[in-house]
């Protein structure tokens, strides 16, 4: 380690790269080597994983999306004339927009029913290890 | 799969012949699990001292590198031979040790709470030396991840700022940048790490001197 600069930065520098660079090396505990050999003997000796059967596959998901693409174009084809029909109409009032607090509560309660839900899923997930 | 060429071939054989890790590999690939205990051997050492470095827990620094072996084990066919195998080894290391300390982070103390090293006189021997030694190694980890990990791997190859960042897989100018940052905090950190290490190691060459 160079002790001949003067400059304060690079003194300071030599103390920190002279703390962090000699650092005692760690000796692995004996068993290490064993304990890796054996997980990979036992990786070795599982059968491999079973490939997605993509022949059996491909047929299924190309009558899939022959069905959406098929529904999808009929949606449109019959969807076209009715659009054509439309005329604005004035909205009408509900008579439940008559009771704005009681709504406000059960938007509420339907709120805090859909927090609880996704709360609870969640600590069933976490507690399964999927979180 | 592309064809190799057979002046590939040749060189990869001559690799082989010159290279025990090129040569163990290929074995390993042939399908000779027992060739891979030679890689084992010859790398724990440097694994699990990267692990250490990243989380200063024996027990979790050999969890980690297991893994880690077990990771090149599963990918070694991935190894391209255009950088050398403890570059692509230590790579995978550390991308593996940077995931898993995101998933499970190491019980650090804020960088502001790691404790300075008390300076009095009584200040005299190695025991002490080492003591405000493992401080700033223990304020390392307090260091934000980004910083960190330059300060982990440049270290870790004995100040070698290429091989750090090509670990990384980052460029140089950014890991030096980092770097240059993760220094700054610690010497923020520890102002008067200079003054006392001086005197430290003053001390403890007198100390030698009277025995």
């Amino acid at each position: 380690m160079n002790r001949t600069k003067t400059n304060p930065a690079e003194a300071e520098q030599t103390a920190l790269d002279h703390i962090l660079a000699t650092e005692d090396p760690l000796v692995p505990s004996s068993g290490f080597l064993a304990s890796v050999m054996e997980r990979v003997h036992e990786e070795a000796a599982a059968p491999p994983p079973i490939p997605f059967p993509w022949k059996r596959a491909i047929p299924g998901l190309v009558f899939v999306s022959g069905v959406f693409s098929w529904s999808a174009f009929e949606v449109v084809r019959r969807g076209l004339p009715a659009v054509s029909t439309v005329t604005l109409a004035v909205p009408h009032i509900n008579a439940a927009a008559e009771r704005p607090l009681e709504e406000a509560g059960w938007v509420a309660f339907a709120l805090g029913a859909s927090l609880l839900s996704w709360l609870l899923s969640r600590r069933l997930a976490g507690r399964s290890g999927l979180l | 799969m592309t064809a190799i060429t057979s002046a590939e071939r040749i060189s990869r054989a001559e690799n082989e012949r010159t290279d025990p890790d090129s040569a163990d590999v290929a074995s390993v690939l042939a399908g000779d699990a027992r060739a891979f205990e030679a890689i084992v051997r010859r790398w724990q050492g440097p694994i699990v001292n990267m692990a250490w470095r990243y989380c200063r827990d024996r027990s979790r620094a050999e969890d980690l590198a297991q893994e880690a072996f077990l990771r090149a084990w599963r990918n070694l066919g991935q190894w391209r031979r255009e950088s050398s195998f403890s570059t692509w080894l230590f790579a995978l290391a550390a991308n593996l040790f940077r995931s898993e300390l995101k998933r499970f982070p190491t019980v650090t103390v804020p960088l502001d709470a790691a404790p300075e090293p008390a300076r009095s006189a009584a200040q005299h021997n190695a025991m002490e030396m080492d003591q405000s030694s493992e401080s700033v190694r223990r304020a390392v980890l307090a260091l934000p991840l980004r910083y960190r990990e330059p300060i982990i791997l440049y270290y870790f190859h004995e100040m070698d700022l290429g091989r750090a960042a090509q670990t990384m897989g980052l460029p140089e100018g950014t890991v030096k940048a980092r770097l240059s940052r993760a220094r700054a905090l610690l010497k923020r950190r520890f102002p008067h790490l200079e003054a006392e290490h001086a005197n430290l190691e003053f001390s403890t060459l007198n100390t030698g001197k009277e025995a």
